[in-house]
Parts: structure tokens; C-alpha cells; sequence
């Protein structure tokens, strides 16, 4: 019976879902085929505004206000569409609307609310002032300046956490492309079992990140994890080692940046890895040949051929890895323990999401969000640049 | 400049064998073009002798000294690819000092080079410029400038010409043979292309199957093919083939099948008495099948009928039926007969060449 009732809400979802997307294509319909028509207008402000009284009662009670405002909205739209669009390319628009209209539920509305935000000062103690009157105090750049001079956590600061992931960032995505560079370059040679390897290198990244991650982080438990078991051996079979200081180590509470890191690189090699094998299979072999009789050796083939043509593939790539691990909360969170964690593994996104979640500082933490995707912005803009010029050049 | 000598060159990829035994030397300042058929092995000839690929059996030796075990940069050869292999990322001038750059050689000496050869080459104005901002012709004309930059003791070019239109291949084709002219370096030439390797070679040698057909001079090969390969290959347009069965009526040699009865003169087979009973193959080239004009005044008129006539502009090609056979014969411009219509035709007997039937070897003088 379980069962039933899931599939039931399912189902009742989906069918939510369509009907939802129908009305909008209705909607959409209507403004484009009888734009011209003289009832037009007044069927359009007498019909929209309603229905979206309708549909909105049940999140607030209508209003005489909100009446005027949906038809204030319709009229913009519907002169929009008799002066502007004017039924054109209907069909084209018709079958993007449902694709816009998400994006801007998911995408738009979202950003649009959290640069208001960042404007305002959202908390723990003002959240009850915004529920009862719908007001949040005005407080113009003093979020961003908070940004940059308190610190988001208890001790850290902004400028500790940004080195911190530009570190964490560089030392990822350079062991990223150094370890699938080298396993692209072992999987491209002509080797027995090739398919097999290939498969196996891919699993980490095939795997859900989280099962991936948290196994990783029992195998760096202190006393149980594989790691520590490993190193103690080695400690007790090479006494000289131990002299030298190896030996099991608390990776969780001592080293949690250094563990996260580890972990994030072994996540993050296959993807590189079948990017750059990607690339090195479309070399031409004629150039390796020449090169040859050219005379130049392994490394210089590597550095004057390989590296030069993978390089269109490599770049775009990098620019992705560089992204995902600036903003990679995923590891960080699961490896140091959710909420209430040790600070010493955070990096931006992870403090922002505690001081959103943890410590309830909303409008701080959207100024915060819009500093850090102003931050990546400028990161992907240069490099994006960098391989336009590159381009230009070959 | 050098010499080059394949002794008994065998290639095999894993139970494939590609070459069987091939013995061909080649003298000091020679052009020399390989020739054959897709899949015949001249490409693996070649980057055997470059050191791309490795010797199964027998022995390449370069100036005498033995190559077997050399690494490719060190044998002093040089190879134009076939789809030019230019590095795509460095400019023409870098492509072309690549080399001599990777050696360390004097920056004066590398510049002198490279502005040697980009002169015989004509490519000073792009040397700054990029290989994608070449045309075909230009990519080329670099890939073999990268060649002459390093002064080798033999040219190696693999099909260079066939991934450039007709017209621009006449072109190179002269470039070539007027490089050749200037340079007069050994060259080794792989094409497919009969009419490149009728063009510009000094001596062909004509492979099939893994085993050399044929070596000699164009001319050679042409006259006096050593098989039906050979004489099926060389030529254009391909020479018509006729077999029969050769057999004495009275002094005479007859060549007879159920279409056709020839008298084959004696200066084409001597010692006419040992072929008596000899299954055989003639072939006949379509310039020596005389028609109309040509053929007035010849004995052993044979009948046909005109079936297609393609007009070259010039020449006239004419596929005759004779019976069951189809015969091509090209003769002057116009032949005003329309399709249909029946034609005499005969042969030149001094051109003719007699084949063995079982061995496909020439048996004519």
C-alpha cells in the first residue's frame, strides 16, 4: 500500500507538472494568435489577473492589491506582445517558452532574490519581522563590507578562507591533470586488457560523490581506516621510517584539509583522464612520425607535439575542474563532518553554506555568494580569454 | 647522397605477411618511384627504410652501412608524409627548423638553411604564417622544405601528391621533377599514381602483393612488361587483353579462340615451333588497335561493333565488341561512326605482347 501511495504522488506530480506547462503554453497561445484581434485586450485583463488570483490564494489571501498588481503585469505582457512580437516566430517561442520559464523560475527568480538580499539584513532576529509585516531592513554595501571584515565562521577569516581555496583549488586541479595526464598517456599505449583498465579508472567518477566520499573517509579513520593501518605497518617493518616520523597520523581531527584534498584529487582524476585521452587519440600519428625523424626524443615529443595539440581540449577542461573544485562543498562538507565541524578544512563555499545554515545569516551570506561568484567569474573570463588567444594562434 | 639497397626485405604483422622478400638497389643521385596498388606494401617499404616500422627479416642498408637497428633520425633520410604531418602549432619557419632546433645546431646555420630552402621553394613570404593558413600546395611545398632543410642523404616522399586536386598535382609534379633537377639527391617515391611514377621516375619498380614485379626504366616497363601486372598496370588507358591458344598450321603461328584468329609474325615469338599447343595471353595496347585509316593497309582484318565512343577532345577512346570480347581502341579525333555500326579493326604486331597463360609471364621478345 506504501508503494501505491508513492506511485500515486508520483504520478499526481507529473500530471501537476503537464498541466502546469499546459496552461503555459495556453497562455503563451492565446498572446500569440489573437494579438490583433479587438477583444484582445479586454478578454486578456479580465481572464489572466483572475486566474492568478486563483492560483495564488492558497500561499497568500487575495487582495485588492494583488489584483491590481497581476493586472498591471498582464497589461505590460499583453502590450508586449500586440506591439512587439506581434505573433511572430510563434512556433519557435512556443516550444521554448517551457524551457524559459523554468530557467527563470530556477535560475532568475533565485539570483534576482539574492542580490535583493545582499541589500537587506536577513537574520535569525529579523526573520520574524519579515514573516509578520514583509519588510527587512534596508542596509545598502554594509553586507559586503562585513564580507570582507568579519569573518563567517567563528575564526577564520574572508581572506584566510579565499587563500585557502585558491590553495585548495591549485593543488587539486594541478594533481587533477598531472594524474590523468600520466593514465591517458599509459591507456593510449597499445596494452593488453585496455578496455578493463579504462573501465576501472572511471569508477570513482561514475560513482555518486557521496558514497564515493564517505567510503573514502572511513579509510581515513584513525584507527581503523586502511591508511592508518597501512602506515603503522610500514612504521613497524621499517623502524628507520618511523624514526623519520611515519607513522599513523589523525587525518579527521590534525590534517582534515590535507584529507579532504587527498580524496578530491583521487575523485577528480578520471574525468581528466578521459578528457586527455580524448584529446591524445585525435593526434595524427604522421606527426609522431616525423617527429622521429626529426630526432627528438620521448620528453620532447611530449613537450613540443603532445602537450601543444592536446591543449584545445585540455583548456576548457581545466576551466571546468577549476569551478567545480573552487565551489566543491560536496567533499568538504561529508569528509569534516556536517555542521558544527572543524573549521580547519573550510573553504568558501563550505563557510558560506554554514553561515547560511548554521549560523542563519541570510542577507550576509547572498553578499557573501554574489562576492564568491564575482570571484569565479573574473577566474573563468581570464582563462576562457587565455584560450581564445591561444586559438587565435594555431 | 647515397645509395640504397633492400636485400631480401620480409614484413609480417603478426601472421600477415605484407613484404616477401624484396631486393632492390638503388644507385647514388637516383629518383627512384615505387609503384603498385593500394595494400601491395610500398608504404611499409618506405617507413621500414625511414625506421617507423620494424624489419621482420632481411637487411636495408644505407650507404652501405647496415640500418636495421637505427633509430630513424640517425639513418640521414628524410620523409615527406602524405598528409604533410606539418606541427600544426608552430609557423612555417619553426616547422621547418624543427630539426635542426631539436640538434642545437648554430642559430646563423639554421637560419641560412631554412632561407636556402624557402627560396628553391618559393615560401619566403610565409614563413611567419601558420600551416591552417596554407593552401594545399603551400602545406606541401613546407612539408618538403622541412626535408631539404636537414640536407639527408635520401628524400623519402610518401604519396605526397594525391591529397591535392588534378590540376594542382600537374603542378607539383613539375615542382618535383625541376627539385630533383636542382637538388640531385637520391629520391625514393611511393605513389599508386602510374602516370606520377611514368613522369618523373628514373627507374620504377612496380610492386604486388608483397613482391617487386618489376624494376626498370620508364620505358622499360612500358615496351616490354615482365608480366600481366606489370602490363595490366603500366599505361593508360589499360591494355586489352586477349587469351587464346597458340597452335602451327602449316609455317605459321595461329593465335585462336572462339572469337578471334591471328597469325602471330615471327619477330614476335621467335623459335615458333616450341609454342605449338601454348595457352596464352595477348595483350595489346589501345594505341596499337588500328581502326579505320590506320588499319587499311593490314592483313588479319578482325570484325567488330562500335559500342561506346568517348571523345578526350584530341583522341578517341572506342570500345569494339569483337564476339565476346571487348576491345578499347584509341585512335584520332574524330571517328565518325555512330554507335552500333560495325567496324574492322587490327593490330600492330610489332607493339603486341605474348603472356604465359599459366605463369603470366612474358614469353615475346
Amino acid at each position: 500500500m506504501e508503494i501505491l501511495r508513492s506511485l500515486y504522488e508520483v504520478v499526481w506530480f507529473i500530471v501537476l507538472i503537464a498541466l502546469g506547462v499546459g496552461a503555459l503554453e495556453g497562455y503563451f497561445y492565446y498572446h500569440f494568435k489573437f494579438h490583433d484581434r479587438r477583444w484582445f485586450f479586454p478578454a486578456a485583463l479580465a481572464a489572466f489577473p483572475l486566474a492568478a488570483l486563483a492560483v495564488s490564494a492558497p500561499l497568500s489571501a487575495p487582495s485588492f492589491a494583488h489584483w491590481l498588481w497581476f493586472l498591471g503585469a498582464e497589461a505590460v505582457v499583453a502590450a508586449a506582445f500586440r506591439w512587439i512580437v506581434r505573433g511572430r516566430h510563434t512556433l519557435p517561442y512556443l516550444l521554448l517558452a517551457p524551457a524559459f520559464v523554468g530557467l527563470a523560475l530556477l535560475l532568475v527568480y533565485p539570483f534576482v532574490f539574492e542580490f535583493y538580499l545582499s541589500f537587506h539584513d536577513l537574520k535569525l532576529t529579523t526573520i520574524m519581522m519579515w514573516k509578520n509585516t514583509g519588510r527587512i531592513p534596508f542596509v545598502g554595501l554594509d553586507q559586503y563590507i562585513k564580507v570582507f571584515t568579519t569573518s563567517p565562521l567563528s575564526e577564520v577569516t574572508f581572506w584566510a578562507l579565499l587563500g585557502r581555496t585558491l590553495l585548495w583549488t591549485f593543488t587539486n586541479v594541478f594533481f587533477h591533470v598531472l594524474g590523468g595526464f600520466a593514465l591517458a598517456l599509459l591507456l593510449n599505449n597499445s596494452i593488453r586488457f585496455k578496455g578493463v583498465y579504462r573501465t576501472l579508472l572511471v569508477i570513482p567518477w561514475a560513482m555518486p560523490q557521496v558514497v564515493a566520499v564517505l567510503a573514502m573517509r572511513g579509510e581515513f579513520h584513525a584507527t581503523n581506516g586502511f591508511v592508518n593501518i597501512v602506515l603503522g605497518k610500514i612504521a613497524a617493518a621499517f623502524p628507520f621510517l618511523a624514526h623519520l616520523g611515519v607513522g599513523p597520523v589523525q587525518w579527521l581531527s590534525d590534517w582534515p584539509l590535507t584529507t579532504c584534498t587527498i580524496i578530491n584529487i583521487w575523485l577528480g582524476i578520471p574525468f581528466m583522464m578521459v578528457v586527455i585521452l580524448g584529446g591524445l587519440q585525435s593526434i595524427s600519428s604522421s606527426y609522431y612520425d616525423a617527429a622521429d625523424i626529426d630526432g627528438a626524443t620521448y620528453f620532447q615529443k611530449l613537450r613540443f607535439i603532445t602537450l601543444p595539440l592536446i591543449r584545445p581540449v585540455l583548456m576548457p577542461a581545466v576551466t571546468l575542474g577549476t569551478v567545480w573544485t573552487f565551489n566543491n562543498i560536496n567533499v568538504i562538507y561529508l569528509v569534516t563532518g556536517q555542521a558544527g565541524g572543524t573549521e580547519q578544512a573550510d573553504i568558501l563555499v563550505s563557510a558560506l553554506y554554514k553561515a547560511a545554515f548554521t549560523y542563519n545569516r541570510y542577507s550576509y551570506s547572498a553578499a557573501f555568494a554574489i562576492v564568491v561568484f564575482a570571484l569565479l567569474f573574473f577566474i573563468s573570463v581570464t582563462y576562457l580569454h587565455g584560450f581564445d588567444a591561444a586559438k587565435e594562434e594555431r | 647522397m647515397a645509395s640504397v639497397q633492400f636485400k631480401g626485405i620480409i614484413k609480417k604483422f603478426k601472421d600477415n605477411t605484407v613484404l616477401n622478400g624484396v631486393d632492390v638497389d638503388i644507385k647514388d643521385h637516383e629518383f627512384v618511384v615505387i609503384v603498385g596498388p593500394s595494400g601491395c606494401g610500398k608504404t611499409t617499404l618506405l617507413r621500414m627504410l625511414a625506421g617507423l616500422e620494424d624489419v621482420t627479416g632481411g637487411d636495408i642498408l644505407i650507404d652501405g652501412l647496415r640500418v636495421n637497428d637505427l633509430h630513424p633520425s640517425k639513418r640521414q633520410i628524410a620523409m615527406v608524409f602524405q598528409d604533410y604531418a606539418l606541427y600544426p602549432h608552430m609557423t612555417v619557419e619553426e616547422n621547418m627548423s624543427f630539426a635542426l632546433r631539436l640538434r642545437k645546431t648554430d642559430k646563423g646555420e639554421i637560419d641560412a638553411r631554412v632561407s636556402e630552402a624557402a627560396s628553391i621553394l618559393q615560401l619566403q613570404k610565409f614563413l611567419k604564417r601558420m600551416p591552417k593558413q596554407l593552401s594545399g600546395g603551400q602545406r606541401q611545398r613546407v612539408a618538403i622544405g622541412r626535408a631539404i632543410v636537414r640536407k639527408p642523404k635520401v628524400f623519402l616522399f610518401d604519396e605526397p601528391l594525391s591529397n591535392l586536386d588534378a590540376k594542382l598535382r600537374e603542378e607539383m609534379r613539375v615542382e618535383i621533377a625541376k627539385l630533383y633537377q636542382r637538388l640531385n639527391a637520391t629520391i625514393i617515391y611511393v605513389t599508386h599514381d602510374q602516370v606520377e611514377a611514368m613522369t618523373l621516375a628514373g627507374r620504377i619498380v612496380i610492386m604486388n602483393k608483397g613482391i617487386v614485379q618489376q624494376v626498370g626504366s620508364p620505358i622499360e616497363v612500358y615496351r616490354k612488361p615482365a608480366n600481366l601486372f606489370v602490363a595490366g598496370f603500366i599505361g593508360s588507358p589499360t591494355m586489352n587483353f586477349m587469351h587464346g591458344r597458340l597452335s602451327l598450321e602449316g609455317e605459321k603461328l595461329v593465335f585462336s579462340n572462339a572469337d578471334i584468329k591471328l597469325t602471330v609474325p615471327p619477330y614476335l615469338l621467335s623459335d615458333q615451333k616450341k609454342h605449338d599447343g601454348r595457352e596464352v595471353t595477348l595483350g595489346v595496347r589501345p594505341d596499337d588497335v588500328l581502326v579505320g585509316r590506320d588499319g587499311q593497309d593490314c592483313s588479319d582484318k578482325v570484325d567488330g561493333v562500335l559500342e561506346v565512343c568517348e571523345l578526350l577532345g584530341h583522341r578517341e577512346n572506342l570500345y569494339i565488341n569483337v564476339g565476346g570480347m571487348r576491345l578499347l581502341a584509341t585512335v584520332e579525333a574524330f571517328f565518325n561512326r555512330s554507335p552500333g555500326s560495325a567496324v574492322q579493326l587490327c593490330f600492330n604486331y610489332r607493339n603486341m605482347h605474348v603472356f604465359d597463360k599459366a605463369t603470366e609471364k612474358r614469353i615475346s621478345d
